[in-house]
């Protein structure tokens, strides 16, 4: 498999400082994008410290393939050992913010959002807390890999908003779960396979609040190139007024294997439909 | 400090200044501001104080709560705004240092800081909004693969965000055959809902009779065969504990 990718951050027009923090790591195909929030310094500590908790955590447990028991929270049941990974450093994280939180008095009410990609063969693992989003361009389609906790993400899950009413509330920036704030923390976790010519946007809510998720879908279609992409989707921020502190990061997938694709296999494909055919022939007749 | 004044047919009936952080409104008697009236619901809607601004979202009421003769949802609360619950009035009064501020700025700026929804009333709050109203609760469903064919392999539960179907080792569900790939398709779990995809080997994937060589979102009751073996997809209720 080979993978090109690329992030990016940029201030905006309106803030001071950057509570966004990123994470580009080929060598383990690990991306990560945190939005921080708190007074003072207190919200560029707290992404930071996400991400670097979560690195050096991850790695360690994927270089010695720890055992799901042996890592920090209980396994969920539901995801692979990668998965399993993700999460407890993910949790991990959120623990230790949540200790400075209430140690320390300049970092008290402090928190970050988090969204996280694992690209391995065979598997690719999504996570996120907050309102930091993942998108998935496959087939000149995008998809959400991420879900939002906010406010009113609950009331479209509901039933009782539409996706352009959540766009404009004035509730929208209000999270419901983040890292940080208590002991505990429940992170969405999705596992895909991955294709070929998969496109992965990792980005804080500077983009998708300006950007609609078509507009992005338009950008990554034009744009075969992660850091061009970044570049083009920062400025659309920019060029939009950008009042946050706007992050992506773009992972391209290529070549993942397939092995359908040689001369032989369409060969292949034939005579296994034969075969599957007469199977189910034979079947029907009890043979 | 603000506050919100209750009236019916114009009289004032209470007052009540804004000490906590979050106050509802409805008919049950833990309400902040009781309203006794059948056309207001058990807890009708709530006002949270979020960084100095008062937010009032609707907690799926039956009729409706209105701002300013308009139906909301949820809506960021203006000195002098008249929110009202079935026949009830409820005047919003904000403090004067609250009304220069809200004077002062451009009220079309919105919210642009992200904030948490932090105290545990609040959390209480939203737990309790979930439970009220039956229509706002979000069931849990499981995907679950049930075989057509006479594989005997039965139903399913895919338990797995990820189930991968094949005859190699790491597949979750063993299907047999020549031509069958190790992974020959997997089944996920996405925020959008479940998906099927090809993944290799030279056994064909056909979801409702069309082959698929990408992914394609699963719904309920499609027909999906994988070389000689036929199954249908659905999703099913898990009771929450």
């Amino acid at each position: 498999m080979l993978i090109k990718s690329s992030g990016m951050t940029d201030v905006g027009l309106q803030r001071e400082g950057n509570e966004d923090s990123f994470s580009v790591q080929d060598t383990f195909g690990f991306y990560m994008v945190a939005d921080g929030m708190g007074g003072h310094l207190a919200g560029e500590v707290a992404s930071r410290v996400a991400v670097e908790i979560m690195t050096k955590s991850f790695s360690k447990w994927m270089e010695s393939q720890s055992p799901p028991e042996e890592i920090f929270g209980f396994p969920d049941e539901s995801l692979s050992r990668e998965g399993n990974y993700v999460l407890g450093s993910i949790r991990l994280a959120n623990r230790v913010i949540y200790e400075m939180a209430s140690e320390y008095e300049q970092y008290n009410g402090m928190g970050t959002t988090i969204v996280s990609l694992l690209v391995g063969p065979g598997r690719v693992v999504a996570a996120n807390v907050g309102d930091s989003r993942m998108y998935l361009v496959r087939d000149k389609r995008i998809e959400r890999m991420s879900k939002d906790h906010t406010i009113v993400a609950e009331h479209v899950e509901m039933g009782v908003m539409s996706e352009k009413e959540a766009a404009r509330s004035p509730l929208r920036h209000i999270l419901t779960r983040n890292l940080g704030s208590s002991e505990n923390v429940d992170a969405e976790v999705f596992e895909i396979e991955p294709s070929s010519e998969d496109l992965f946007i990792l980005c804080s809510d500077g983009l998708t609040d300006l950007v609609a998720d078509e507009e992005i879908l338009k950008a990554a279609l034009k744009e075969p190139d992660p850091q061009r992409l970044n570049r083009r989707l920062i400025d659309l921020a920019l060029e939009r007024g950008a009042h946050d502190n706007t992050t992506v990061v773009a992972v391209f997938l290529d070549q993942v294997e397939k092995k359908r694709r040689s001369a032989l296999g369409r060969v292949g494909w034939l005579a296994a439909d034969a075969l599957s055919g007469m199977n189910r022939i034979k079947r029907k007749l009890g043979l | 400090m603000a506050k919100l004044i209750l009236t019916f047919n114009k009289q004032v009936i209470k007052e009540y200044p804004f000490v906590k952080d979050s106050i509802t409104m409805g008919r049950q008697e833990d309400n902040t501001i009781v309203i006794d009236n059948l056309a207001v619901s058990g807890y009708h809607a709530k006002i949270d104080k979020v960084g100095g601004e008062y937010f009032l979202t609707d907690l799926q009421s039956t009729n409706g709560t209105f701002v300013n003769d308009q139906k909301v949802l949820s809506h960021k609360l203006s000195h002098g705004d008249n929110i009202v619950i079935g026949k009830h009035v409820i005047l919003f009064v904000a403090t004067e240092k609250e009304k220069i501020e809200g004077e002062g700025k451009d009220k079309k700026v919105p919210l642009d800081k992200t904030m948490l929804l932090d105290t545990a009333k609040q959390r209480e709050l939203l737990a309790r909004q979930k439970v009220a109203s039956s229509t706002a609760k979000i069931p849990q469903k499981i995907g679950v693969i049930s075989f057509i064919d006479d594989s005997g392999l039965g139903e399913i539960e895919l338990s797995k965000k990820l189930t991968k179907m094949g005859k190699g080792a790491t597949s979750e569900i063993k299907l047999s055959g020549i031509f069958m790939g190790a992974t020959a398709a997997t089944i996920s779990r996405r925020p959008s809902g479940y998906a099927i995809s090809f993944a290799g080997g030279m056994t064909k994937l056909k979801v409702n009779g069309t082959v698929v060589k990408g992914s394609v979102p699963l719904n309920d009751f499609d027909t999906i065969e994988l070389g000689s073996y036929k199954f249908q997809f659905y999703q099913k209720e898990v009771k929450s504990s």
